[in-house]
């Protein structure tokens, strides 16, 4: 427990240097960095519209994180989640478009069902390439995502397209059932939170989780006592992938209600920042997805009431990652806690 | 000026949460050869490591020819006349001898390297301590005992007088050792002075004038060669009474539970590392593979293991082809395994002392409940195995990170010995652990042999291969060089074939 708190604290640590640093930006632009802070939790919280909003951006990076998160329990760098996304997307459009002998709730299922199983395959080729092939995940999973995003604007553009002036499908028969209107948080967050629950559930208590932790930690030693490192790694690969692909299917079911070209821009890597700052813990990386959600939402408010460029959170962002990279940074503090405690 | 070269007083030392030394002393006078010893983690290496100003002292003091030096630096060290031989060769593969030796202290001519000084000057120290290096070959074409002789050239070409040799006879066979004392007593002779750290007590009271112990960070007491025995300072090194050589059970071998036959493997960088080897197992008996380490006997375990491919040849685990099994179906086909790096392969570091113990049966019964781990009933079977195994501390919870070397060991052991298979290998049981260890798991190999299991034993200590093997087999350059029966092998034989030198006519004859 001590080492959670331990963690907690450091994060918590991060987020006020990273805060701090970006109030100097502020400065230096001549602005007050207090009231671009407000207005930039105003933007996120003030009203139901807003905090509807806040949660909508929330949804999908809960899963993204932990897309990635399980991804990297294994050992793997999967910066595929983005293209994933689209392909569930595309997927979830497709089948919530035409399968429509199917009755709603069934069709519901199925739209998950196959945007997942699709983006499950996707992360199947990199997952394979790196297991049998020793090519690296990183490189595939960036080319790939390229991939994803052309055809899903191809399919939208061409075979599937409504025929208005921007790229997109036509709009899918079954809907997630929206709240807090009128924004466009809808009921694909519960299934979000669900899921981050079972996946913390799955790593933590069953034999699936001990194995993935067993070759993300020590393939060698996962070998030896005959758990196949490949065979591992290309399980949480795909499971990373339907993760991704799911958290596709609800952006376009709950918040679009049609596949939007380009809608994913920015999740997966978001999804991936989060995942990362928290070193790949599952249950801190929701608690970073809706610190980085928060920052979105209300970066467009802080950029309307003060003359802050919305930009700044971006900058927020990456000081954020590079805080939370420096391993060594709040060491101090231990090594005089340590001293203490000897004496 | 003092009386001592080396003066460290009143040490500490930690890393983290770990106490490496805790009240450490040493003294070095001139023209000595004073051993350090201690078991693993007593903190000898550290405080050579200190003195060579590898990392900074936290308390203490540190005096060179009677100067104290408040903050030492490798680079003061060296201009202070200290220098180091490491357990883990400092050397670059693919530069000749004499590139390595004058590394960093080249000797210039204009912009370019003037080689006939350097090697005018290397000569010099060659011929004066009468070693056998080839100064025109690369460091990858040389043995491990002349890559050796190269680190001690290059502390003496850096004005060592101080020579610190950390566990240098550790890689060595027994002939290479005693060319390496004749080397040290030259060097002493010489007026050097030398610190040799080791744990094995019969080189300690070989080569040494003066010997210090340590044990858990802490300074026991110095003695002198003349006035000590092996078993008092094997007493000062556990602070107990130990027995190494535990009397051999006899047992009837029974069917042959391992079958290797005319197996080819390769290894890491060349292709068939292993050429041709034949050997088999009974169930209840031990059968011992000596060799220097890194003349195959990895790479024929690993193959065994399922863990590297065959090229070709078969082999049989209780009347059953392995070629083409997983891992995890050698395993079920009756194969425990002690492999010989417990950091990497033995162990998952990351991971508590019971999820360690059941590695090898994740997802069987009882320790799960359909998909789900049963933490109960590993918990209770991790308690048992700490229990009968001694596994200290006695929290089956904790992380194995922070376990010392010998209870890291007993964690594989008694993972290993409790799933009771038919056949036992033990690659380097007791590498690396301290004696107490050492002498509980030879003991659980007699009992594992004893209640017949088979068991096939690599080690790189002779002693160990001696007291505990009924057969022996020699290993050299990937080849079997010979075998013999337990009773007709010794130091000397076992030693020359580990080198690859052919068994005398009468050892020949004796072979099983």
């Amino acid at each position: 427990m001590n080492v959670a708190v331990k963690s907690i604290q450091k994060i918590l640590l991060t987020m006020l240097l990273a805060l701090a640093i970006g109030a100097l930006f502020i400065l230096f632009i001549g602005e007050n960095p207090l009231e671009a802070y407000g207005a930039l939790l105003r933007g996120a919280f003030n009203g139901k519209l807003k905090i509807g909003t806040t949660l909508a951006s929330f949804t999908p990076l809960l899963l993204t994180s932990c897309a990635f998160a399980v991804a990297a329990k294994a050992g793997a760098f999967n910066v595929g989640v983005e293209g994933e996304v689209f392909l569930g997307g595309i997927t979830a459009a497709y089948i919530g478009i035409n399968w429509t002998f199917l009755p709603a709730p069934v069709l519901m299922i199925v739209c998950f069902l196959g945007a997942m199983t699709v983006a499950a395959l996707w992360a199947l080729i990199p997952a394979v390439l790196k297991a049998y092939y020793r090519v690296s995940e990183v490189c595939v999973t960036i080319l790939m995502n390229s991939v994803a995003l052309y055809i899903t604007s191809y399919l939208v553009s061409g075979p599937m397209s409504a025929g208005v002036a921007n790229a997109q499908s036509l709009p899918v028969t079954v809907n997630l059932p929206q709240f807090m209107k009128p924004s466009s948080v809808n009921a694909g967050l519960f299934i979000a939170l669900i899921t981050v629950v079972f996946m913390i559930w799955v790593l933590n208590k069953t034999t699936f989780g001990y194995k993935v932790k067993t070759v993300g930690t020590n393939p060698s030693h996962a070998e030896y006592v005959g758990i196949s490192p490949k065979k591992i790694f290309i399980q949480s690969m795909m499971l990373s992938g339907a993760l991704g692909g799911m958290a596709g299917c609800i952006e376009v079911l709950g918040v679009h209600g049609y596949f939007l070209n380009n809608f994913a821009a920015g999740l997966g890597s978001n999804g991936m920042l989060a995942s990362l700052i928290v070193k790949n813990n599952l249950i801190f990386a929701p608690f970073m997805s809706f610190f980085l959600a928060v920052l979105k939402s209300g970066a467009m408010g802080m950029q309307q009431s003060t003359g802050v460029p919305k930009s700044i959170v971006d900058t927020i962002t990456a000081v954020f990652i590079i805080v939370a990279t420096m391993e060594l940074l709040f060491q101090f503090k231990d090594k005089k806690n340590k001293k203490e405690k000897s004496k | 000026m003092s009386e001592y070269v080396i003066e460290m007083k009143d040490i500490v030392k930690s890393f983290g949460n770990v106490h490496a030394v805790r009240n450490g002393q040493f003294t070095l006078k001139k023209g000595e050869i004073h051993s350090l010893i201690g078991e693993n983690g007593a903190g000898k290496s550290t405080m050579m490591k200190l003195l060579y100003g590898m990392y900074p002292i936290d308390d203490g003091s540190i005096r060179i020819h009677g100067d104290h030096i408040p903050s030492i630096s490798p680079k003061i060290a060296i201009e202070k006349g200290i220098g180091m031989v490491h357990q883990e060769f400092m050397l670059v593969n693919e530069l000749t001898v004499l590139e390595n030796i004058i590394l960093g202290f080249e000797p210039r001519h204009g912009i370019t390297i003037d080689f006939d000084k350097a090697r005018k000057t290397v000569e010099q120290y060659i011929n004066q301590y009468g070693m056998d290096i080839q100064l025109g070959k690369k460091i990858n074409q040389i043995s491990v005992g002349e890559a050796q002789r190269v680190e001690i050239i290059k502390t003496l070409t850096r004005g060592a007088n101080v020579i610190i040799l950390d566990e240098p006879t550790a890689v060595l066979t027994p002939q290479e050792t005693k060319q390496l004392f004749v080397i040290l007593q030259n060097l002493r002779k010489d007026g050097k002075s030398l610190v040799f750290i080791s744990h094995k007590l019969n080189e300690v009271m070989e080569i040494s004038d003066r010997i210090s112990v340590m044990r858990q960070g802490n300074y026991i007491g110095s003695v002198s060669k003349e006035e000590t025995s092996p078993a008092e300072l094997a007493k000062m090194m556990i602070g107990r009474e130990v027995f190494l050589n535990i009397e051999k059970t006899q047992t009837k071998p029974g069917e042959k539970v391992l079958e290797v036959k005319d197996v080819w493997v390769s290894g890491e960088k060349e292709i068939s590392k292993i050429r041709g080897v034949s050997l088999d197992v009974r169930a209840g008996e031990i059968v011992g593979i000596a060799g220097i380490d890194g003349n195959g006997q990895s790479e024929l375990i690993e193959a065994i293991a399922g863990l590297r491919q065959v090229e070709k040849g078969s082999v049989l685990l209780d009347g059953k082809e392995l070629g083409g099994l997983s891992p995890k179906q050698i395993r079920k086909a009756g194969l425990s395994h002690i492999p010989e790096d417990r950091n990497t392969r033995g162990l998952n570091r990351s991971m508590s002392i019971k999820e360690n113990l059941i590695a090898v049966q994740v997802g069987e019964a009882p320790f799960c409940k359909g998909v789900v781990r049963d933490d109960k009933e590993t918990l209770e079977y991790a308690k048992q195995l700490s229990e009968v195994f001694d596994i200290r501390p006695r929290d089956p919870e904790i992380s194995t990170q922070s376990l010392s070397g010998g209870n890291a060991q007993k964690v594989v052991v008694a993972r290993e010995v409790s799933i009771g298979g038919k056949l036992l290998v033990a690659s380097q049981p007791t590498r690396g652990v301290d004696i107490g260890a050492i002498e509980s798991i030879r003991k659980i190999l007699q009992e594992v042999k004893a209640k017949g299991m088979g068991v096939l034993l690599v080690s790189a200590d002779l002693e160990e291969i001696l007291s505990l093997s009924d057969r022996i087999v020699v290993m050299h350059e990937g080849r079997i060089t010979g075998r013999l029966k337990a009773e007709d092998a010794n130091e000397d034989n076992l030693g020359l074939l580990m080198m690859g030198g052919t068994a005398s006519a009468e050892e020949r004859g004796s072979t099983t």
